[in-house]
């Protein structure tokens, strides 16, 4: 197991590398321009000084071997338009904590009530109607088929006037924290629902489940006991896709509010084309996304006893 | 042979179920009666699809949701099964009463909880236990289907056990639920031929241990011949022949009972291609007429594409659904090598 | 729509042909005396043949749900390009003047001349609000928003049909590579596992940061790396055809790899690759709205759904404006959810699993 958790992470590492040099090489392909407040205005020389300062004079390779040295030595550079001068990382250090602290309470209410959901539309299945699952059906379709951005919009337009709620995200103001998260936590919330729906009604055909009907284990003990938890299985490795959806959520719902956070930081980052903030983050986007998946294997190897790691390579 | 009927443990009058699918309705089972003796071992034979699974699911209530019990009735102690309506009704029997053991051991156990949590289930179920006498008992009864080193085994999950030794699993789960009846599925389809043998021979002690009441299904008659007291012969969701084992094998009277035997490999003739039954079995999505075999048999009289025959007693306990026991049919054989089955006797019992 | 009636004419004779039989009057003796055995009588009892495509059909015309919003959708890709010859005809990208009674700023009243006539001046005609005149309305500059609406609906569906069949082709033709030339096997997987760990989104947003915007730059960022997920199928159903045992029953069988092809992969890659391809619509409509938003996307000469969503947020504030976020939010949700609603079903409906009942 530790074994094979060491060459994952080595592997994620390399994975880590290559794309960060990719992003790195393609950020230098930009036009000199947007580095610059007055471009228009400065003199050759200046352009000139001005880009040997940013260490954008160097050949390619040079830069790129500089910016993994940076890396290892803990320094990705400062910032030079969102804050000019200072340590991306020290931007990045404060606003990481409530970026995490947001998307995790997203997480907690997608998984809360997303969970009962899907179980509540696998039971509903059963019945005559089926009502229960239809009108989850219809959340799920509206949450999945209206583009994310669409009803992020929707929500703080017409939710921001309940008492407490605001357009904006004040830290002392705990009410109006609920929007955001509410908003993040929604494509999480229907991702699960329809996914653990899905697998309940696959489980519930097969053998061992006719088996528990024929010893007389009542329904709900069966559905409970048995088609609960082996649906939840696959479930587990929809949790790195999970993360990824939160990260992408964060970029715009911390924007739309002002939340001071690091996906709002991104937006702010590319539009002032500040590089070298947006190749920090990129970064740091990157390896959460791929831990993520690595944390979604590791929980299927738990919770599935038939499932060795290390046996078979990288087995996703 | 236990024949009288204060005997008749278990009771199909003229069950009638019915599938609804792709919007059309098929009658999966036309109208079957057939009385089960306590302590007996009878054997419902026929090919796939011929309904003798729905047939026997009836019983317990776990037919599919599109199927319903369109007529008839099943009577088990005294109480007509085909009128439950709750999933309570269904408790008292389950496990309890009837129990099964089902085709594919690979997967009719979760493979997510130990084997000896999915025993212990059925334990605290259906036996008066609790805590450590009920894993006492679940343990034992590993024991009982002849698994070694059951304290080790009791935590390990199914994957860990081979296809032969999960089937003894499965036979252990059935059996910790003290059934009175217990139905085998093709208990031993889906298992190498060597560990067949063994399945069959467990299930028939642990019959004669506990006293119990089986039901194989299976289109195997090599199986049939190791086990059954009776056989039921079902074809196209109707039985067609009854009769003790003997009976059936060595004076079959319906055409597809002899058909059915003529395909046995074992009486194949070196050099000569197997028999083979021409054609396939009707669709019973459409309302057969007559007797469901004539369109296949090549011996069928007018009569069988126009009105379907009733049971004609052979011997007390031998019937069968053929017109060619009319008084009025002309006299038909047999084919040949199937009244050499007596001569040959033992080749069947392979 | 006998079409897909699903008796068809051979059950149907069967079913006929059984019944004149037994309508066939026999007399006593006659009944026991022995039928004319025709050897193919039992062939023909057997179940009606199942074809794929026609129970696919009927699954998917089964789901009225889905058969409703296919028309919807159907109708909306027929108007986005009828509409430039309807009578109505006003260039999205002009803007519009129109004559306006001055009003005076502070007492919100008309402004009179001397004759006690409202003063009427040649003016912008922006943020007027839907009417006979501008069917939609106009929007902050004084663009018709009737007809950007249209062009945009036919530009965002455009990107989404250019993503989805790049994805498609691409995806299909590495697959095959991939799942065929054994030594590319490593290469691909390798570069797999790199992309497949990073967001697509951000994919996109870096792509987009560092190019050009523009409907180009947009499709190629959508597309760099969504092909790999569909490659990545199409090479595993390549080698399931190699190596599963069906197919390898039916090679020895003696069926040329042709009629493998045709029967046992295309079904279903076919219906896998149209589900990907209803469901990368909405997710490229959906990317380019959040592209422009954080003023990645397409130039504003070039309506999309996404510019006028972003356009309408800006003045979603004022409550007589939000007509132009209202309008253009409801055709792009109608415009999405079609495609969804659409892709799960027919993805429902190719599953044989779904033909039984």
């Amino acid at each position: 197991m530790a074994k094979y958790i060491g060459k994952r992470l080595l592997r994620s590492l390399l994975t880590l590398f290559l794309i960060m040099s990719i992003v790195f090489i393609l950020l230098r392909q930009m036009p000199i321009e947007g580095y610059f407040q007055n471009f228009e205005k400065m003199s050759a020389l200046q352009i000139k000084v001005g880009l040997q300062q940013l260490g954008l004079t160097d050949p390619l390779p040079v830069q790129l071997a500089n910016f993994w040295k940076g890396v290892l030595t803990g320094d990705l550079g400062v910032s030079h338009k969102y804050r000019v001068g200072v340590d991306v990382l020290e931007i990045i250090a404060g606003k990481m904590p409530l970026s995490i602290c947001i998307g995790m309470a997203a997480l907690c209410i997608s998984l809360l009530v997303g969970l009962p959901l899907g179980i509540l539309m696998a039971r509903s299945t059963r019945t005559r109607w089926k009502l229960g699952d239809k009108l989850g059906t219809v959340f799920v379709v509206v949450i999945q088929g209206v583009p994310a951005a669409i009803y992020y919009l929707l929500i703080q337009f017409y939710f921001s006037r309940l008492p407490g709620a605001s357009m904006f995200f004040y830290m002392d103001q705990p009410t109006t924290w609920i929007l955001p998260i509410l908003s993040l936590s929604l494509g999480n919330t229907a991702y699960y629902a329809m996914w653990l729906r899905r697998y309940m009604v696959d489980e519930s055909n097969k053998d061992y489940v006719t088996l528990a009907r024929a010893k007389g284990v009542p329904t709900a003990a069966i559905s409970r006991k048995h088609v609960f938890r082996n649906a939840l299985v696959p479930l587990v490795q929809f949790i790195p896709t999970s993360v990824i959806l939160t990260l992408m959520g964060s970029l715009y719902v911390e924007s739309l509010y002002s939340i001071p956070g690091m996906g709002g930081l991104l937006v702010t980052a590319i539009q002032g084309q500040d590089n070298t903030l947006v190749q920090a983050l990129v970064l740091i986007y990157a390896a959460i996304s791929i831990l993520g998946l690595l944390v979604g294997d590791l929980l299927m190897a738990l919770m599935d006893p038939r499932i060795t790691l290390g046996k078979k390579e990288g087995g996703r | 042979m236990p024949t009288s009927t204060d005997n008749i443990i278990l009771s199909f009058q003229d069950l009638d179920i019915r599938f609804t699918l792709r919007g059309q309705v098929l009658n999966a089972i036309r109208g079957v009666s057939l009385d089960v003796f306590r302590g007996e071992s009878l054997a419902i034979v026929g090919e796939s699809g011929s309904g003798k699974s729905v047939f026997t699911k009836s019983a317990m209530g776990l037919l599919d949701a599109n199927g319903t019990i369109a007529g008839g009735h099943i009577w088990y102690d005294g109480k007509d099964l085909t009128t439950f309506r709750t999933e309570k009704d269904w408790l008292a029997i389950r496990g309890k009463e009837i129990a099964m053991v089902m085709q594919d051991p690979m997967t009719s156990l979760n493979p997510l909880k130990t084997v000896g949590d999915q025993i212990l289930e059925a334990v605290l179920l259906h036996q008066d236990l609790k805590g450590e006498a009920a894993k006492a008992a679940s343990i034992q009864a590993l024991a009982a289907v002849g698994i070694d080193d059951p304290e080790r085994r009791y935590k390990q999950y199914p994957h860990e056990f081979s296809g032969g030794m999960r089937q003894r699993v499965v036979i252990a789960i059935a059996v910790a639920c003290r059934p009175k009846i217990l139905i085998c599925d093709e208990p031993t389809t889906a298992l190498d031929v060597t560990i067949q043998a063994q399945i069959l021979d467990l299930i028939k002690n642990l019959q004669k241990k506990l006293d119990l009441t089986t039901i194989y299904i299976t289109h195997d008659l090599g199986v049939v011949a190791n086990v059954a007291d009776r056989i039921a012969v079902m074809y196209a969701g109707d039985i067609i022949e009854v009769g003790r084992c003997e009976e059936v094998f060595y004076d079959p009277k319906h055409p597809y009972t002899w058909a059915l035997l003529s395909s046995l490999p074992q009486l194949g003739v070196k050099g000569q291609d197997l028999y083979s039954i021409q054609g396939t079995p009707p669709n019973l999505f459409y309302e057969v007429h007559g007797d469901a075999f004539a369109p296949r048999n090549p011996q069928a009289l007018n009569i069988d594409f126009v009105e379907r025959p009733p049971f004609f007693e052979v011997s007390p306990t031998h019937k069968a659904r053929t017109w060619l026991l009319d008084p009025r049919a002309p006299k038909v054989e047999p084919p040949e090598h199937i009244r050499q089955l007596r001569e040959k006797g033992g080749a069947i019992h392979d | 729509m006998a079409l897909f009636r699903f008796k068809d004419s051979k059950t149907q004779d069967l079913s006929e042909s059984l019944a004149r039989e037994t309508k066939r009057q026999f007399s006593q003796e006659e009944l026991f005396q022995f039928a004319a055995y025709d050897p193919n009588a039992g062939e023909r009892g057997g179940y009606s043949d199942y074809s794929y495509w026609r129970s696919t059909l009927r699954a998917f015309r089964k789901n009225r749900v889905a058969m409703f919003f296919l028309c919807v959708i159907l109708a909306t890709l027929l108007f986005t390009f009828l509409e430039p010859l309807l009578p109505y005809d006003r260039e999205p990208n002009t803007i519009y003047y129109s004559e306006q009674v001055q009003m005076n700023l502070f007492t919100r009243q008309p402004i009179l001349d001397e004759a006690g006539n409202p003063v009427v001046k040649v003016a912008l005609a922006k943020d007027m609000r839907p009417g006979s005149e501008f069917w939609f309305g106009t929007n902050a500059i004084g663009q018709d928003l009737w007809s950007q609406i249209w062009s945009g609906t036919r530009n965002s569906l455009f990107i989404g049909f250019a993503v989805a069949c790049v994805d498609a082709l691409l995806g299909i033709l590495m697959g095959v590579l991939w799942g065929y030339v054994r030594k590319l096997d490593f290469f691909f997987t390798e570069l797999y596992n790199v992309f497949d760990n990073v967001p697509q989104t951000l994919v996109a947003i870096i792509i987009s940061y560092i190019l050009r915007p523009g409907m180009g730059t947009m499709i190629f960022a959508m597309c760099l790396t969504s092909w790999l997920a569909t490659a990545r199928f199409v090479r595993n159903q390549v080698v399931i055809i190699r190596d599963r045992d069906y197919n390898l029953a039916s090679r020895c069988l003696g069926t040329p790899t042709r009629r493998i092809i045709t029967k046992n992969l295309l079904p279903y890659l076919v219906s896998i690759i149209t589900m990907r391809m209803a469901l990368a619509i909405p997710a490229a409509i959906n990317n380019e709205v959040f592209l422009t938003y954080i003023s990645l996307g397409v130039p504003l000469e070039t309506p999309t759904l996404g510019n006028l969503v972003e356009a309408g947020r800006k003045v979603m504030s004022e409550p007589l404006l939000r007509y132009q976020l209202f309008i253009p939010v409801i055709v792009l949700a109608l415009i999405t959810i079609s495609f969804y609603i659409i892709g799960n079903a027919f993805a429902d409906a190719a599953d044989p699993k779904n033909h039984v009942n």
